[in-house]
């Protein structure tokens, strides 16, 4: 390989596992190809770029503050999915790492009486809406901004009050897919509706519609109070009753039917508002913490681990010593 | 054909990116903040095209006397033909580092003050003054033989042998 196809490929090369390049006997018609040479001239790519976790492209842009507001904070609004739960921040960065103002977790919202479903478009609202009203009563500023309690779906920009303007942040999707009607607009329509300032556009939320390039209010607050989950339950149980059991099961446990989800999250909304504060657990933080990963062994250990081994291994080929060893 | 003598004329190298470290510039280079009187360093990223000094100012170190939203303005000393000058540019914060030339002088003064403020209290005067290195103290030579070395007389046949 020359030089310059070495560089080439430095520049395109994917994030390779490190230890991919061992020491085994080589076959006569094989070219090793990631010679020592290759490992020596490897530029591994940032570390949460190997794991797929962060865009720097995207990332520069949300955290460059202009030189001259020197040390003010610029906050991001992150929305992060994962399988089971939904996690919003709110994050200023520094360069000791990212500080978090406040946070807001879907798995939260059992204590304000949203049990179950608790990733959907509807839970998106809660938790942005959660995280909103807790970042404003941090900062004293809910009394001023209520924001928007007429929950009709339409676009809601945060007016500024008298005193104070309103908390500005924005918002960091990672790296989602901005189709509309994801979820993660959910959350963002739950955070503006809370009170916070987030600079944005109605074209991804669910109800907009391509063709008139315009977001229907009603379906919009369909998607928030569920209303796409309770149609989907009233056609299973008319039309595949077995599938609605498997499917909602734990909805028909709490009682939940498809009707009673709009008040069922009315009363989410309300509850969020009256006191937003994190539920404290009873559970102390264990005096002993689980062990993950085996505990390194000592030099002494080790040796008498050696010659376990080793008599082990004697014993054995003693035994069987028609065996072939190779 | 000639040399040119363009912009970047002969910047190839004082330009380029270090040894694997190309790629995206790590995000603490617009963290950073920088207050008007501050010292820094001038060293240009060649990743990024935009707000790049002149190679002159590669490797030299001034005061900033302005702050915009992505850039700072640098005064930095240059010389031409009898006399210098102080030259104002404005640079991309990726081409400025925070200059650590006076970190010792700010720490001399932080334990400076600190000493004076005690021997106040204690009532007596002390002198904060840095004294330059004196002559080594005299010292006894250890574990030292001695060796007489005298010169052998010349032997004019073995020395010449081979030779003439």
């Amino acid at each position: 390989m020359s030089l310059f196809e070495l560089q080439v490929v430095l520049f395109t090369a994917p994030a390779l596992p490190f230890a991919s390049y061992s020491r085994r006997k080589k076959m006569a018609f094989i070219k090793v190809q990631k010679t020592r040479p290759y490992f020596k001239r490897f530029q591994v790519k940032f570390k949460r770029r190997r794991e797929g976790k962060t865009d720097y492209r995207a990332r520069n842009r949300l955290i460059n503050q202009d030189k001259n507001k020197y040390n003010t904070p610029k906050y991001r609004f992150v929305v992060r999915f994962t399988n089971k739960d939904i996690i919003a921040q709110i994050v200023s960065a520094s360069i000791a790492g990212d500080m978090v103002l406040a946070s807001a977790y879907a798995s939260e919202l059992p204590h304000f009486g949203l049990k179950v479903g608790l990733t959907n478009y509807a839970a998106a609202y809660c938790t942005g809406l959660l995280l909103a009203r807790r970042v404003l009563k941090k900062l004293e500023m809910d009394e001023e901004y209520q924001g928007n309690l007429d929950v009709n779906g339409e676009d809601y920009s945060v007016e500024p009050a008298e005193s104070r303007r309103p908390f500005r942040a924005l918002l960091d999707v990672g790296l989602l897919r901005t189709t509309t009607g994801n979820r993660v607009f959910g959350a963002l329509k739950g955070a503006l509706d809370g009170g916070i300032d987030i600079p944005h556009s109605e074209k991804r939320f669910a109800g907009f519609s391509k063709d008139s390039k315009q977001l229907d209010a009603e379906v919009h607050r369909k998607y928030i109070y569920g209303g796409h989950v309770a149609a989907y339950m009233t056609t299973l149980t008319e039309d595949e009753p077995e599938k609605y059991q498997s499917q909602f099961s734990l909805y028909i446990k709490t009682g939940l039917e498809a009707e009673k989800l709009e008040e069922m999250y009315k009363k989410v909304h309300a509850a969020i508002r009256a006191d937003p504060s994190p539920k404290k657990s009873g559970k102390q933080p264990p005096k002993q913490h689980k062990r993950y990963n085996l505990k390194k062994l000592t030099y002494e250990e080790r040796k008498a681990r050696l010659i376990e081994r080793l008599n082990a291994l004697n014993a054995a080929g003693g035994n069987d010593d028609s065996e072939d060893d190779d | 054909m000639p040399a040119g003598h363009g912009l970047r004329s002969r910047t190839r190298d004082s330009f380029s990116r270090a040894f694997r470290k190309k790629g995206v510039i790590p995000l603490s280079t617009y963290l950073r903040i920088f207050k008007i009187g501050d010292y820094v360093d001038i060293k240009v990223n060649g990743a990024v095209h935009k707000g790049m000094p002149h190679k002159f100012y590669h490797g030299r170190t001034g005061r900033i006397w302005n702050v915009t939203k992505r850039a700072v303005g640098v005064e930095v000393n240059k010389q031409v033909r009898n006399k210098i000058l102080k030259k104002r540019i404005h640079v991309r914060i990726e081409h400025v580092q925070q200059s650590r030339c006076t970190e010792e002088v700010r720490e001399r003064i932080k334990k400076n003050d600190q000493l004076k403020a005690d021997a106040k209290a204690r009532g007596e005067i002390v002198s904060t003054k840095r004294q330059p290195q004196g002559p080594k103290p005299g010292f006894m030579v250890e574990g030292a033989t001695l060796e007489t070395v005298t010169p052998i007389p010349y032997d004019v046949v073995n020395d010449l042998k081979g030779g003439y």
